[in-house]
């Protein structure tokens, strides 16, 4: 009989995961990875009854169930990076890098190491044979999150939940009665919820006040507070307040100044060409030359662009493509990779 | 699906009686006033307060003017060790409020025995000449040992007569944190020979952030809490009187019943730990078997997860708490089971049973045929049936 370890977080879609995999005959054993346990000012960080939760749920199917501590790892490797990456002035994606480091490096080597023949997670995508794939629901496909996952470990992964959709996905877990069927979905980055992620970062990173400048004019229209809080693209949050809104177009982290625009269509703001570092190709890189479809955000739409060289040409410009987030490249259903976007 | 709900976690919290409901309500509405205010109303409200306090402090053999009112044993315990200099003697079972309270000054935690009694000797020899406190719990809230209050108050004595004789003048002073077992025990204050008692009404049916310090008349403490003035100066604050109202009445309750309580308590728990021990005669029963609250029974299954039979448990509607909350609880192990030398497999395998009010014996049938049901199934689902 295959043993699979389940990452279980305690949410619906983990359970049903590893329910899934029991009626399917697997050897099934839950773990909780411990990556956060830290409250911040104003938020409660709810592992434990999460942790809880996937017990609970193990207990209902039966299965064996551990716990994995990866906490130093998950604060150096994800949550350094992210603050890293802002001190830079980019906007990272924290679960891309958790999914690189954690799920799909440490979780696996570690149930491989404890006897599992494979892993599973709840994520919304597909593996066939090795090769990633969009989820049956492309509304809650989350491939762009694991595009920098290393073929060899998707071989030994199984994604149960991309055959369906969400709402069936709560329903099979009603109609199992499992314990978190009804639970809330969880927002934004785990580790820094509903609090902001400015206030998050403010727990580490000094910055400085600064001037916002009116590319038209070339005159400061305010302060800020740290340009590391401001993204590309950005409307809300200026303080600037009165007459048309204004858009972040770029920044100068040395300088400590953002530029901001009210022009929609501020060249800044329209990308044709992006170019790539850090590529990372789930089986083989694509050649020069080749049609393909990226996407620049989490379910952001589909864009065709040619492949050369780490650089993308694409058919139509994109608006706010961000330094520090990823563009995966698709061909077809199938995901082969990608990588973060330069300044 | 409704399941009938069986409760065996008294010494985590106890429902409300309805007398004492019945008691507190008018205080929320009908007679609202500030006991401080002058006119006549409020003025009576003072005169339930204080006559409150009065009853309240009869059932352990006080009087009102000895009782801090508080929100809850944990303040209470703060304020027993607020303005303590020197050094303080405790257990290593006591609750967290104490072993808090005594982490910010010098201190030294005595010893249970694996059976989880803290014996008078061991009391004795932690004494220093600059020990200022000793603080011992009636009972214990995990496996709910009786400690011999009335010998560590003789050693106390003992040591205050040695001082006064080598002409020392520190004050040595006992107090006791007796959230557990009051009403289950007697609890007299002068025959438990103690200066300070802490109590929780919260644990006798009463409301919850509800609680008092007494303080022996002539034993002064420092106020946690200035302002106004209430409670002598020593905890200010608009007085809780309906809290305090609803305290005085189940204290009443339990005091009055508390004897047949305790025989009737004892022979439910006997007979749920005799039933599960002979369906696993590998059972661990934690604790005294007989300086035990009369409803309390502490068992643990060698190589099974007591989080894990919790959980199965909750399902069948049998709500109790793990001996050691392993993982849910910060994955630290109880430190009671560990001070009285528990095994950490043993520790990790236990269930904390806790019965009351709500208990009787066709919950105690149900509960330990779904106990029985559950760890087989445990044991055979790791492959040890």
């Amino acid at each position: 009989m295959t043993k699979v370890f389940v990452g279980m977080s305690g949410g619906v879609d983990s359970s049903l995961t590893a329910a899934l995999l029991v009626e399917q005959g697997y050897d099934v054993t839950g773990v909780y990875m411990k990556n956060w346990t830290q409250d911040l000012p104003g938020m409660r960080c709810p592992w434990a009854d999460d942790l809880a939760d996937a017990k609970r749920v193990a207990v209902q199917l039966g299965i064996d169930f551990r716990v994995f501590d990866f906490e130093t790892e998950y604060r150096d490797k994800v949550v350094g990076y992210m603050i890293e990456e802002y001190k830079q002035g980019r906007t990272p994606n924290p679960d891309i890098m958790c999914n690189q480091e954690v799920k799909f490096k440490l979780f696996l080597e570690t149930a491989l190491e404890q006897g599992a023949d494979m892993i599973a997670t709840g994520h919304y995508a597909k593996v066939q044979d090795g090769q990633l794939l969009r989820a049956e629901d492309e509304n809650k496909d989350q491939t762009y999150f694991l595009y920098r996952v290393e073929g060899a470990a998707l071989e030994k992964t199984l994604f149960p939940l991309g055959e369906y959709t969400k709402p069936m996905v709560r329903t099979m877990a009603e109609e199992r009665g499992l314990y978190t069927a009804g639970k809330k979905d969880s927002q934004g980055i785990c580790f820094v919820g509903q609090i902001g992620i400015r206030e998050f970062l403010q727990q580490y990173i000094e910055t400085q006040p600064g001037d916002i400048i009116d590319t038209a004019s070339g005159q400061s229209l305010g302060r800020h507070d740290g340009a590391i809080f401001y993204t590309l693209g950005q409307r809300h949050g200026l303080d600037i307040g009165g007459g048309l809104p204004y858009y972040v177009v770029g920044k100068d982290m040395s300088k400590n100044e953002v530029y901001v625009s009210t022009n929609l269509d501020d060249e800044n703001l329209w990308k044709h060409e992006i170019t790539l570092q850090n590529l990372h190709w789930i089986h083989n890189a694509p050649r020069d030359g080749d049609e393909l479809q990226v996407r620049i955000r989490h379910r952001a739409a589909l864009v065709a662009c040619t492949y050369s060289k780490g650089s993308l040409r694409l058919a139509e410009p994109q608006r706010a493509v961000t330094p520090g987030q990823s563009a995966v490249l698709y061909q077809g259903k199938l995901c082969i990779g990608g990588g973060i976007v330069v300044q | 699906m409704s399941l009938t709900q069986i409760y065996l976690d008294h010494a985590a919290a106890t429902p409300m009686d309805e007398r004492v409901i019945h008691a507190m309500r008018p205080f929320f509405d009908d007679v609202f006033f500030n006991p401080s205010s002058p006119y006549a109303p409020a003025v009576a409200v003072r005169r339930e307060y204080e006559q409150a306090k009065s009853r309240l402090a009869a059932t352990f053999g006080a009087k009102a003017d000895e009782l801090v009112m508080t929100a809850g044993a944990t303040e209470s315990i703060n304020l027993a060790f607020h303005g303590v200099n020197g050094h303080v003697v405790t257990s290593a079972i006591e609750h967290h409020a104490v072993l808090a309270a005594a982490e910010q000054c010098e201190h030294t935690l005595v010893a249970p025995t694996d059976k989880g009694i803290v014996s008078a000797d061991t009391v004795a020899a932690a004494l220093r000449p600059d020990t200022e406190l000793v603080s011992i719990q009636l009972a214990n809230n995990e496996i709910g040992t009786i400690q011999p209050l009335r010998d560590i108050a003789m050693v106390i004595e003992n040591e205050r007569h040695r001082r006064a004789d080598a002409g020392e003048t520190t004050p040595l002073l006992f107090h006791s944190d007796a959230s557990q077992g009051f009403g289950q025990l007697d609890v007299s204050v002068a025959r438990l020979g103690i200066d300070m008692l802490t109590l929780n009404s919260g644990k006798m049916y009463g409301p919850k952030q509800v609680g008092l310090l007494w303080l022996k008349a002539g034993t002064h403490r420092d106020p946690l809490i200035v302002g106004g003035g209430q409670e002598r100066g020593l905890r200010s604050g608009t007085e809780n009187v309906a809290g305090v109202i609803g305290f005085a009445k189940a204290a009443e309750l339990a005091h009055k019943h508390h004897k047949a309580e305790a025989k009737r308590l004892a022979k439910l728990r006997d007979t749920m730990q005799q039933r599960l021990q002979h369906a696993f005669p590998d059972m661990v029963v934690s604790g005294h078997t007989k300086k035990r609250l009369a409803g309390s029974l502490h068992i643990a299954f060698p190589g099974l997860d007591g989080e894990r039979l919790v959980f199965r448990l909750e399902a069948k509607g049998v709500l109790l708490a793990t001996g050691s909350a392993c993982a849910a609880n910060k994955g630290s192990r109880s430190h009671v089971l560990e001070a009285i030398g528990l095994a950490p497999d043993v520790a990790d395998g236990s269930l904390r049973i806790t019965m009351g009010k709500l208990t009787d014996s066709a919950d105690i049938e149900s509960a330990t045929n779904l106990i029985i049901e559950e760890v087989m199934a445990e044991f055979e689902r790791i492959g040890r049936a």
